[in-house]
């Protein structure tokens, strides 16, 4: 057979190229089966929550928090679990970050609480002495982008299967169920703030970026 | 001696002129013997290698090849039907022999494990934590609060655990007459003591006002009447009856384990569960720090 392919140089380039194909196959298919697996209990971000890590973007807390704790005694002490890489599963973009110049904030709705977070939005010295992070009163004012948020959640379903509107899964519905809901969530979370601005926005069906925010931070655990 | 011969000792010996050349005076021989022996690594080194090298140009250049012929001829090039090189055969063999080694044994058995590694690390925490503090005074348990205190509990409590202006629990008091107002009226439940949640609206007004004033104020001096629907649960001298029911006199282990165990709502906010992240001991300095720095 090496004999008869030999003499025919096409035949012995067609044979070339399963072969190839062949080893290329059995090498590269099976990592396109391979997606990433969510970790038991890890649950799709809510429109608000959304919003608020679109917030967490927009300010660009990652460029100083991290959200990934490595397996080392003295970083579980500090931040909780170590990370998995299941836990990621529906962060689209992930937030990892590269540098810490304030501490890691992957699990931080495990330690702080709303009221906690709205006053160190508005004056981080006033509850971290010394602390070198900015505040963001603008928060506290500017509008959180429910709609694309919205947009968002609904993208991340339609083209990565993300189980939005499963059991047990949060519900995305209509865009008027899903303001609904953001709205209500909302409202959960300035029932904790002492803000009256804020508290005045969420009475009228408005969401101030903070409460997103807040809503976020706390879902991180 | 052939001219191939001549050229690598010339190449050797250019080799080593222009080394010396460059960077000879850096180097004194018998100064420094691991400076000696790198140097005497690099002369071997390249010594080896010119002749290595020379070997195979000589075969190439003078070797016959020879043997029976196979029968296959492919436009008019043979095959000699010569066996492979026994250094050949002996690492195809042994690489049988290693991959069988490392699929079965190498692999399973031997592979690296961040996981395992931080478990090990973890281990060996705890082992020292236990061995080291098995027996520890009181003094010890407060310094150990202390430092527990600044890294867990400070950033909401304040250094000084004052609370930082009335954003946290004043762990400096136990509780001021507004707290004591507010949980009279809307009761504390989730601490998880054997009393139960306790209702809202024990006393009201007037009473309300003296229990507040009077819980507030250490519980000095005559206890209000009205007090006896707090005792009944809290104590005569509101110490929570060893462990019934939370403590209002002071922090005793058993407060600020539960609350460490299950956060707390109150009249300031709320406090998360700390849940796991402390262990018996480092809990019980906490308790201790607090009461070591009582109405500082």
């Amino acid at each position: 057979m090496f004999h008869w392919l030999e003499q025919r140089p096409f035949f012995f380039a067609v044979v070339l190229f399963l072969t190839i194909s062949f080893a290329g196959i059995i090498e590269i298919l099976p990592d396109f089966a391979k997606a990433s697996q969510p970790t038991v209990g890890t649950k799709p971000y809510t429109t608000l929550e959304l919003a608020g890590r679109q917030v967490y973007i927009k300010d660009s807390c990652n460029a100083c928090h991290s959200q990934l704790i490595r397996p080392f005694k003295s970083e579980t002490d500090r931040y909780g679990m170590y990370s998995l890489s299941g836990e990621y599963a529906y962060d689209r973009p992930f937030l990892w970050g590269s540098k810490r110049t304030g501490p890691d904030l992957q699990r931080v709705g495990n330690y702080r609480t709303t009221d906690w977070h709205e006053n160190h939005m508005m004056d981080p010295e006033s509850v971290v002495p010394g602390t070198v992070m900015p505040a963001y009163p603008h928060q506290f004012t500017n509008m959180a982008d429910i709609a694309t948020a919205y947009a968002n959640a609904n993208t991340q379903k339609a083209v990565f299967g993300v189980p939005y509107d499963q059991e047990g899964m949060p519900k995305l519905g209509s865009w008027e169920e899903a303001q609904a809901a953001a709205l209500e969530e909302a409202k959960a979370v300035a029932a904790d703030m002492k803000n009256q601005q804020v508290k005045d926005a969420v009475a009228n069906g408005q969401v101030p970026e903070i409460v997103a925010l807040i809503a976020y931070l706390n879902s991180l655990k | 001696m052939n001219s191939l011969v001549k050229g690598g000792i010339i190449l050797i010996v250019a080799l080593m002129a222009g080394t010396y050349f460059m960077a000879g005076d850096a180097f004194k021989l018998g100064d420094d013997y691991i400076n000696d022996l790198t140097m005497l690594g690099a002369v071997a080194i390249i010594v080896i290698t010119v002749f290595v090298a020379l070997k195979y140009v000589n075969q190439i250049k003078n070797d016959v090849a020879g043997g029976e012929l196979a029968e296959e001829s492919w436009d008019g090039i043979g095959e000699y039907k010569n066996n492979i090189p026994v250094g050949w055969g002996v690492i195809f063999i042994g690489s049988i022999i290693w991959m069988l080694w490392y699929f079965f044994v190498g692999y399973p058995t031997n592979q690296f494990s961040q996981i395992g590694q931080y478990n090990d690390e973890v281990n060996e925490y705890n082992d020292k934590f236990s061995s080291k503090w098995t027996n520890i005074d009181a003094n010890g348990l407060a310094a150990m609060g202390e430092s527990v205190f600044l890294v867990q509990c400070a950033p909401c409590h304040g250094v000084d655990a004052e609370g930082i202006n009335g954003k946290a629990q004043d762990l400096t008091i136990r509780m001021n007459k507004e707290q004591v107002l507010d949980v009279i009226k809307n009761g504390q439940q989730g601490l998880g003591y054997p009393m139960g949640a306790m209702p809202p609206m024990m006393a009201q007004g007037a009473d309300a006002e003296a229990i507040a004033v009077y819980v507030a104020g250490g519980m000095k001096g005559e206890a209000p009447a009205s007090f006896a629907a707090c005792s009944s649960c809290h104590g005569v001298d509101g110490k929570g009856m060893n462990g019934m029911a939370p403590n209002i006199a002071e922090y005793d282990d058993t407060l600020v384990t539960k609350v460490l165990e299950n956060g707390k709502k109150g009249a300031i906010g709320a406090m998360p569960s700390f849940k796991g992240r402390l262990n018996e001991t480092q809990e019980k300095a906490v308790a201790a720090y607090l009461n070591s720095i009582k109405g500082e």
